[in-house]
């Protein structure tokens, strides 16, 4: 409970005759006052902090003796560790922790500055996975997230260095990242750490069909692999946490496909060998099959739903008309599973993707024939109409759920 | 047998490991100092020629991009079976010349024996042409040291450089220095 709410409320309780005077005191010395950051703001701050050291010196950094700039390297290095162990010991994990992210990125910008302070340029990314390594060991060994976080940041940032500068992808930082952290999300699952995580994995993925050269649709068989972990997953909001990236990259193509689905134009380039990739889709499926049904969890099945590949099709009516079947099944499943389990959050979800659905559909409906200024009028108050009915009827359904437990609470009693 | 996790997180543990890790990193940066000394006191030394370096490159960063004369073979050195392939390591087979700068006799798909005065520096091909090889050999950014006397040019002025490159036993090479060599041709007029 956030302590100003209580404190801009309290009087009025009190004056309502809700909570005694003496009630609204003990309340407030319930929660003190603590300045609480999220977790991400230790992770800009210690990213902030790092680049600004790093800018300053590397502004003055050619007219310093080699020593010197050896021993600054060092000593920072040693001195953010040092202070972040302090600490931690003293009772601050948020700043010590900040401070110990500090020094991982001390390590990586004491690497590449000793590297161009001899003129050595890595011929692979061999140098920069030790910094991917001193991630992951302090992330165990520290359990924080920020460190988690940063050691994703880290890897994301060596694999687009490996990929952009030598033109190669570098598989033992996919593989650190991957198994490393991986584990660690397996035993500690974390909702922002889980989506953190999936979104550096995506980016690897992205990365590795870059530089294979490979279509873009095997994208999805990486992206859906790491979907199917979140099925395993024992803890559900952490699991559905590690989902929420690939499903958003699934529907975001199935919305692109719908909108602009010429395929034919782009069937070089969307279009891989069919058998090939169902079988290796439908390995994937299988695995998150089976960790669903073992977890009771078949209710979410419609999620594979975005991942038909209507890319196969023929651009134009076929085409279409399939994506569109499959935006509205899926938005409709989303709103029976919200729907089945009271779930406010979900029904807007469903709500929106529903909407959307309807709004590609009269686009691609409209937009050739209709005059535009009439086009947007009809438009505007379907959405309009549509987001109207949606909610009445999702508050509704609510309104139902809370008469009814209101009225199961006497007879509990 | 405890996990992985769970060890690595046990609270009386956590201070030792830090050190660990910690001692680990700073060798790590002193190893990577270590072998860029030992590349230079221990190597092969060459020289190799540079085109006309631009020095508007220092603006924009501290390195200037280099392009060495062997930056682009021509196909008759390619000495394998196989034909060559985009993203190829090879390896290249230098002999001095006689104003003591480097050229290429053979480009090998496996490391090829040096006879005596001979170097072999590993590249990758970036481009193969009908007639040509376009090479990379990861030697083409020098990071300008301040006192360094390009930093002191015009800008405009266009100059080739010999660079000194020092190629380590196991293979590791590295720019050692940079000789500035003054334009002999007039400047052309605009």
């Amino acid at each position: 409970m956030s302590r100003k709410f209580l404190e801009t409320e309290g009087p009025a309780w009190v004056a309502d005759g809700l909570i005694s005077e003496e009630q609204r005191l003990k309340l407030l010395a319930r929660y003190p006052p603590e300045a609480s950051a999220g977790g991400l703001l230790p992770v800009l701050g210690s990213v902030l902090v790092g680049l600004s050291g790093l800018s300053l010196v590397a502004a003055n950094w050619q007219a310093l003796p080699e020593a010197l700039r050896l021993a600054l390297l060092l000593g920072s290095l040693l001195a953010a560790y040092a202070a972040g162990a302090y600490f931690l010991r003293r009772g601050n994990p948020d700043l010590g922790h900040g401070l110990i992210g500090l020094g991982l990125l001390l390590f990586g910008a004491s690497i590449v500055l000793t590297s161009q302070l001899y003129q050595l340029v890595g011929y692979d990314a061999s140098g920069l996975l030790a910094w991917v390594v001193a991630g992951v060991a302090l992330s165990y060994v520290y359990g924080s997230r920020l460190l988690v976080l940063l050691t994703v940041l880290i890897g994301a940032a060596v694999q687009t260095y490996c990929v952009e500068a030598l033109g190669s992808f570098s598989y033992a930082t996919g593989v650190l990242v991957a198994a490393g952290l991986g584990y660690y999300w397996w035993r500690r699952p974390d909702v922002v750490g889980s989506t953190v995580l999936a979104a550096g994995l995506l980016w690897q993925a992205g990365l590795l069909i870059i530089v294979l050269h490979a279509k873009i649709t095997w994208f999805f068989v990486p992206a859906m692999a790491v979907y199917a972990a979140g099925d395993w997953q024992a803890n559900r909001a952490g699991g559905r946490a590690l989902q929420g990236p690939p499903l958003a990259a699934a529907y975001l193509f199935m919305f692109g496909l719908a909108t602009f689905g010429e395929t034919d134009t782009y069937a070089n380039v969307l279009r891989p060998p069919l058998l090939s990739y169902l079988a290796a889709l439908g390995a994937v499926l299988a695995v998150s099959v089976t960790g669903k049904r073992m977890r009771g969890r078949l209710a979410s099945l419609p999620d594979w739903l975005l991942l038909l590949p209507g890319f196969y099709l023929p651009g134009g009516l076929p085409l279409a008309v399939a994506t569109l079947v499959v935006l509205y099944a899926h938005a409709g499943s989303v709103l029976a599973r919200a729907d089945r389990d009271q779930d406010a959050e979900q029904l807007t979800v469903g709500a929106v993707l529903f909407v959307a659905a309807t709004a590609v559909a009269y686009f691609k409906l409209t937009w050739a024939f209709l005059d535009k200024s009439l086009f947007f009028l009809l438009g505007g108050s379907l959405l309009l109409g549509l987001s109207w009915y949606l909610r009445r009827r999702n508050a509704r359904r609510m309104g139902d759920s809370v008469v009814s437990t209101a009225e199961e609470q006497p007879s509990r009693r | 047998m405890p996990d992985l996790l769970t060890w690595f997180s046990e609270p009386t543990r956590r201070r030792p490991l830090l050190r660990l890790l910690v001692a680990a990193q700073v060798l790590y940066v002193l190893g990577v100092a270590g072998a860029g000394y030992a590349t230079a006191a221990f190597g092969a030394h060459i020289v190799l020629t540079t085109a006309p370096v631009d020095p508007h490159d220092l603006l924009y960063g501290d390195f200037v991009r280099l392009r060495y004369s062997i930056s682009e073979v021509p196909l008759e050195l390619w000495r394998a079976a196989a034909p060559p392939r985009r993203r190829q390591g090879v390896f290249v087979l230098l002999a001095p010349g006689p104003d003591s700068t480097s050229t290429a006799v053979g480009v090998y798909a496996a490391a090829p024996r040096a006879a005596a005065g001979q170097v072999v520096l590993r590249g990758w091909v970036t481009e193969v042409y009908r007639h040509a090889l376009g090479l990379r050999f990861n030697l083409e950014r020098y990071y300008v040291p301040a006192s360094s006397a390009l930093r002191l040019e015009k800008a405009g002025r266009q100059h080739p450089l010999r660079v000194r490159v020092s190629i380590a036993p196991w293979g590791q090479a590295r720019i050692a220095g940079v000789e500035e060599e003054l334009a002999k041709t007039p400047e052309p007029s605009r």
